[in-house]
């Protein structure tokens, strides 16, 4: 299986320029290591002929100065390159995304289709996807390693990182800037899908939740309301318009719950409603003890049933 | 080599003094110790409160008392108690607790109590002789061997102010003034002399809920009480219960639901919340800008403060609302900006529902816990 959140599985074209100038530098710092220490054995154990040699003007010369001058230099100008090279051009069928850090989550938005989803981004395998990142709070820091870089998200000004992704798959990012509390539990799913797929998957974003089936569907989307999920939550053909915490209109389909912290199911949505202080403690989710196992059970299925 | 072999005697029998005199002073003490423990285990001394004390010695413990209440009531604050509704909260509650023992302007209390040892005193008498961070320390404390009991719910020293504003009242209250303050019925001359035979003339006990919240649940103008007729009968039997059981904390309260039986809360309950919301025309009592700030949270919220809106959960249609949230539109501002500063300062903890709304109070400010209290009290309350 391929590791899901390593920078030494690359799947974008990002992260490979990264993990190639990573393995450059780890060989050739490993050849210059044991040069110096077969130079260290023979500056001890050699006879005096090496032992002259190696405390020569000129050997000094060459190997103490411009060899690390020429070494070093080579390795900027390459870095240099790299870097350049990384600072790609928005192309013009880019995809365009907003995320936003929230102290714990990640709130994403599909600028051109207007789809809003959480803690999880679906991106086309091939094309190029723009990301436009900043912070609601305190500095975040967005980080998909088998993607790419590192960009941090700062309160009031927005970053970009743009990205490609290379094979399909599910990859995992995390919050990689210290930002309070559960800064630990901040962490995302980037999914790359095959075009067809992903345009399928964009258009279901769009649509407003689909209805509740079966009795106790229909009794967790009243309880969402009279409970007061609504306050908070969004819930797109339903009365529930809140902007506080997380879209929940398609929340059922989503891979994870609570920024990548349970598996998205229905124990899970019942154990992080009345219990998410305990799950992902100062979480800005007050805990829901006021429920009795009934509503809860509704909730749950209400919930996991938006697909 | 003489002067200091001089100088390692003079050590020696210092040390030796010292030691004769640890010996001496152990076998003192010990010899004490056993001489109390003989004393209290013969019962020679009585402990009758018939009895009195030894002349002289209740000076010497009335001298010890007022020390002591002087040192520990150092630094404490003293708050504005002016407010008629501290007043007629401090009141209410000294009918229920206090008086029993203290007696209250025309009712002096049961001949039972005048032979206590020490009785307890009329404090119409004896207020003035305190300051008024001593008093707020004696009821928030109470004084230990003399049947003064501390305050039962040690979180709440807003109470323990509004008993104390109204003993600051107490030596110039007229009986006819307690008996308004205290809302307690005249005595009638025309009890049925059955009820007379089996409950007594008083019938104003503890837990006699109309004495603060009137009859009719509406409180009182000041707004000293909280509304119960705006409430559900299964919000209001939940809070009993959880006074009863200590996860809200009120002494105040508290003692009055630890009276009721599960059946007689529940028939408070739902009583209370039978009643017809009375309608209050009265103007919300802030600056406009206040007030309309105070709507924006209660009817938008701030969600870039994640402070959702008040009445999303506290939904203004009682057919919508959750039967087990309470109504806030129409209730006094002030009992809403005292509990949301309970919550916020974490005193009102320990429920279910208290985990869900201290994490919102917390967020809020001191000034936008006021404004949005004036707002909500200006809405008409609705069953």
């Amino acid at each position: 299986m391929e590791a899901q959140q390593s920078v030494l599985s690359p799947a974008g074209a990002d992260a490979q320029s990264i993990a190639t100038l990573s393995w450059i530098m780890f060989c050739a710092a490993a050849l210059i290591f044991f040069g110096v220490v077969l130079i260290t054995i023979f500056a001890h154990k050699g006879n005096e002929a090496w032992r002259r040699r190696l405390s020569s003007n000129a050997f000094i010369f060459c190997v103490g100065i411009i060899f690390p001058t020429v070494t070093l230099v080579a390795l900027l100008i390459y870095g240099l390159m790299l870097t350049g090279a990384r600072v790609m051009a928005t192309e013009a069928d880019a995809l365009h995304i907003e995320v936003v850090g929230e102290q714990w989550w990640w709130r994403v938005r599909y600028t051109e289709s207007g789809a809003v989803t959480a803690n999880e981004i679906r991106v086309p395998v091939g094309r190029q996807v723009e990301i436009k990142l900043t912070s609601a709070d305190v500095i975040h820091s967005f980080w998909a390693p088998n993607l790419a870089g590192k960009v941090d998200m700062i309160p009031g000004v927005v970053n970009v990182i743009r990205l490609r992704a290379t094979k399909t798959g599910t990859y995992r990012g995390q919050c990689a800037e210290y930002c309070g509390g559960p800064h630990a539990l901040m962490a995302f799913h980037v999914i790359a899908l095959e075009p067809a797929q992903f345009e399928e998957w964009l258009a279901e974003q769009q649509r407003p939740a689909r209805s509740p089936t079966g009795a106790l569907q229909i009794e967790g989307e009243s309880r969402f309301i009279s409970k007061g999920c609504n306050a908070c939550h969004t819930i797109r053909g339903t009365a529930a318009n809140g902007a506080i915490g997380p879209d929940l209109t398609h929340v059922g389909g989503r891979i994870s719950l609570a920024a990548a912290t349970l598996p998205n199911d229905v124990r899970s949505f019942g154990r992080w409603i009345r219990d998410n202080q305990h799950i992902k403690p100062n979480n800005r989710m007050p805990p829901f003890g006021v429920l009795t196992d009934r509503e809860l059970a509704a909730l749950a299925a209400y919930l996991e049933g938006l697909q | 080599m003489p002067r200091s072999q001089n100088k390692h005697v003079t050590w020696r029998v210092v040390l030796a003094s010292w030691r004769v005199g640890a010996i001496w002073l152990g076998a003192f003490i010990a010899i004490l110790v056993m001489g109390g423990f003989l004393v209290a285990w013969s019962g020679v001394y009585s402990v009758a409160a018939s009895r009195g004390h030894w002349p002289g010695f209740r000076l010497l413990l009335e001298f010890g008392m007022r020390s002591s209440v002087r040192t520990h009531a150092l630094g404490i604050d003293v708050p504005n108690l002016d407010d008629p509704a501290l007043v007629e909260r401090g009141a209410g509650h000294f009918q229920g607790g206090c008086a029993p023992c203290h007696g209250a302007p025309g009712r002096p209390s049961s001949p039972i109590v005048y032979a206590m040892l020490p009785e307890p005193p009329d404090l119409g008498a004896t207020v003035p002789a305190w300051k008024t961070n001593e008093l707020f320390w004696i009821v928030k404390n109470g004084l230990k061997y003399t049947g003064m009991p501390a305050w039962p719910a040690q979180q709440r020293d807003d109470e323990v102010w509004a008993v104390v504003a109204f003993l600051q009242r107490l030596p110039n209250t007229t009986a006819s003034e307690y008996q308004a303050l205290a809302n307690l019925e005249p005595r009638r001359q025309e009890v049925p002399i059955r009820a007379l035979a089996q409950g007594g003339p008083i019938g104003t006990g503890l837990a006699a809920c109309s004495r603060c919240h009137a009859l009719d649940g509406a409180g009182r103008p000041s707004g000293a009480f909280p509304r119960l007729d705006i409430q559900t009968a299964e919000y209001l039997f939940l809070q009993l219960q959880s006074y009863d059981q200590d996860t809200r904390h009120s002494g105040i309260m508290q003692p009055v639901a630890a009276e009721l039986e599960e059946a007689e809360m529940r028939r408070l309950a739902e009583y209370y919340a039978s009643q017809r919301p009375v309608q209050r025309q009265e103007p919300a009592a802030g600056n406009e800008a206040s007030v309309a700030r105070g709507q924006r949270l209660a009817t938008i919220g701030l969600p870039d403060q994640g402070i959702p809106p008040c009445l999303s959960c506290h939904v203004e249609d009682p057919a919508v609302r959750d039967p087990l949230y309470p109504a806030l539109s129409g209730q006094y501002a002030s009992y809403t900006i005292q509990q949301l500063e309970l919550y916020k300062s974490g005193r009102r903890r320990g429920t279910p529902a208290a985990e869900i709304m201290s994490v919102m109070a917390e967020r809020l400010t001191a000034e936008q816990i006021k404004a949005v209290s004036i707002y909500l009290s200006g809405l008409q309350a609705a069953r």
